[in-house]
């Protein structure tokens, strides 16, 4: 997910510069005097521009009543503001706004530990007093069996516990058998991960919840993770390392790029895509190609271009072996 | 020189926020000294991009036709009531929880919505208290379905090419994609639409307000299971075997209940929701050799034509 302007980057539009002033001024008035760092450091803006909007604010109002003006001023790197006047409100949220706190707020509603009664639950009642009863679900399933392992991984994430851990690997289809130490449980497109650093390979990778076949607790603890690491795992997917596939999707199979990391979409005619995906195991693709069918082509690498074929040769071996016969 | 943009469109909305009664273009240029110049029709387009501008970032500007001596003129304000965020009333505990469900979620807006009501949000150390995140998928209609939901009023958009009326009863995330779940008028029922497909803008009809059902669930206007869509009944059922490297997996997937049978080499029988026959196929194949749909007789040959196709081409 994208984590919004930060407004260090680039040319900041008139609307962006305003809407941010409009939630600056009511908190410094507030607040009467505020080191400009802090400021800048708050509001995700150089100390240059938020001297630059601040000044700006100082000359607007409504001439000729000169005490109807914003009453700002910054002196030896402190923000001074005086009488509160005009915007001692911040402005309503807008609709993606609201949309964010309430879709945040009903998934972390959905996380572990959540309670209806507690501290969130009162804050998106309020805050749908505010704006409205909109009937935003947000469902993020856990089978019971996940949610104790969940449970588990939670809390070894808050107390940097090292578990014994016996996970099954897809792409080798095999039970190895491991020490980790989870860094952070995450929900993406209906599944449940754990982002965790791995005692096998001394690396930090992700694990699907539903493959561990067991997890059991060390009592033993590793070091917290120094801050910055934290913000990663949401790009688990990206691995540079990784091979790359190009496949050209017919319509119908375009759901495969919002289901999907992609790294690359061009049009072709008639609504066709080629896409280029990140592949984290081969059976991964062998799974998409036989399930896709017709509906996609492997444009590169050259010798994936028949994947497919041989894929699917290999499901039907199952068929045409006499053993299981035609039903009941 | 000519004034700052962002002075001008803070002059004007100091302007329209103060003024005791609507204004018109002629006022405001007035009052706004040597901010709207130049002749009536450069000074309305300037005008009417500021406008633009301030609607954009989220002030609600408010517009009457005049009667009287200056008939027919448009006038313009700012209903402060409807500009200022309510004060919400969150206790420190419930602020607290709100900045952790933004940093455990992290939307585009959320920081900016966070700002507004007097937050930032929790970053380096404290971030450490974030122990279970998720992905929420953003899309460009959700927050204006979200809009209409809460102030119950019909939309209107485009869907696979067909223009389409909904009361949005609400939104529904699930599997990673968001449904919009409402009375479609033209069929008078319940449907359900994928908004990542919904076709260009959502547009809210302001003349259209509904009632929302009570006993309207999202959770249960389609099944978890997509395998389930379309069963009519109980009885689309295919029999799966299950070879002995996936049987462990898949029986904790669908519940030892879903076991017909075991065999000695490890592999088991399974039964499985087949109503909805691409979905089922997506299921099956995704477990590659692992698996063999048994039966029904056409369901089986159904998966055999599939990937037939696939070694013909």
């Amino acid at each position: 997910m994208s984590k919004g302007t930060d407004g260090r980057s680039g040319r900041r539009t008139a609307e962006e510069r305003l809407s941010r002033l409009l939630v600056m001024l009511p908190w410094l008035m507030e607040r009467g005097e505020v080191p400009l760092a802090e400021v800048a450091r708050r509001f995700a803006l150089t100390e240059a521009e938020v001297a630059r909007d601040l000044e700006l604010a100082a000359m607007c109002g409504l001439p000729p009543f000169v005490d109807e003006m914003i009453d700002v001023y910054i002196d030896d790197d402190v923000v001074h503001v005086g009488v509160p006047r005009l915007f001692t409100r911040p402005l309503r949220l807008t609709a993606p706004e609201g949309f964010a706190l309430v879709a945040a707020g009903r998934a972390a509603m959905q996380l572990p530990g959540a309670d209806p009664e507690g501290p969130l639950g009162r804050g998106l009642a309020k805050l749908a007093e505010a704006l409205g009863d909109d009937a935003v679900v947000v469902d993020l399933p856990m089978p019971p069996a996940v949610a104790e392992m969940i449970e588990t991984l939670t809390a070894a994430v808050q107390s940097c516990e090292r578990l014994r851990v016996r996970y099954w690997t897809p792409s080798r289809d095999e039970v190895t058998e491991r020490t980790i130490t989870p860094r952070r449980v995450f929900h993406d497109r209906g599944e449940w991960y754990v982002a965790a650093d791995d005692g096998r390979s001394g690396e930090r990778r992700t694990f699907r919840v539903d493959r561990f076949e067991s997890i059991e607790r060390t009592g033993e603890h590793d070091e917290p993770e120094q801050p910055g690491t934290v913000a990663e795992e949401h790009d688990w997917f990206a691995d540079a390392g990784l091979p790359r596939v190009t496949l050209r999707l017919t319509p119908a199979a375009r759901w495969v790029v919002e289901r999907y990391p992609v790294e690359k979409v061009v049009e072709r005619r008639g609504g066709r895509i080629d896409a280029t995906f990140p592949v984290a195991s081969e059976r991964w693709l062998d799974r998409l190609l036989v399930r896709l069918g017709t509906e996609a082509e492997v444009l590169a690498p050259a010798e994936w271009r028949t994947r497919a074929v041989d894929v699917a040769r290999r499901v039907l071996a199952r068929y045409l072996e006499a053993a299981s016969g035609t039903g009941e | 020189m000519a004034v700052d943009r962002v002075e001008r469109l803070t002059n004007l909305l100091a302007l329209l926020l103060e003024t005791p009664r609507p204004l018109t273009l002629a006022e405001i240029a007035d009052e706004l000294e040597g901010q709207y110049v130049g002749k009536e029709s450069t000074r309305r387009a300037a005008f009417e991009r500021d406008k633009a501008a301030l609607r954009e970032i989220g002030v609600p500007i408010e517009s009457t036709v005049l009667t009287g001596d200056r008939a027919g003129a448009t006038a313009y304000w700012i209903d402060r009531k409807r500009y200022e965020l309510a004060d919400l009333h969150l206790e420190p505990d419930e602020m607290r929880a709100l900045q952790v469900a933004v940093a455990a979620v992290r939307p585009a807006q959320g920081r900016e919505a966070l700002w507004k009501l007097g937050l930032d949000t929790i970053e380096g150390d404290a971030a450490g208290d974030v122990a279970v995140t998720a992905t929420v998928p953003e899309l460009p209609a959700l927050p204006t379905l979200r809009e209409a939901a809460a102030q119950r009023l019909a939309v209107s958009f485009a869907y696979r090419g067909k223009p389409r009326r909904l009361d949005p009863y609400g939104l529904l995330l699930r599997n990673g994609f968001w449904y919009a779940v409402g009375r479609d008028h033209e069929h008078d029922a319940l449907r359900t639409y994928r908004v990542d497909r919904i076709e260009g803008d959502v547009r809210i009809d302001a003349d259209a307000p509904f009632e929302r059902p009570a006993d309207v669930d999202l959770r249960a206007a389609f099944p978890a299971d997509p395998k389930e869509l379309g069963a009519g009944g109980d009885e689309a059922v295919a029999r799966v075997r299950v070879f002995a490297a996936r049987a462990r997996g898949v029986e904790r997937e669908l519940g030892t209940d879903r076991v017909v049978q075991r065999h000695a080499d490890g592999s088991i029988d399974v039964a499985v929701p087949c109503a909805n026959v691409p979905a089922f196929r997506s299921w099956v194949l995704g477990l590659l050799d692992q698996a063999e749909v048994l039966g029904p007789p056409d369901v089986r040959a159904a998966v055999v034509d599939w990937l037939e196709a696939i070694v013909a081409r």
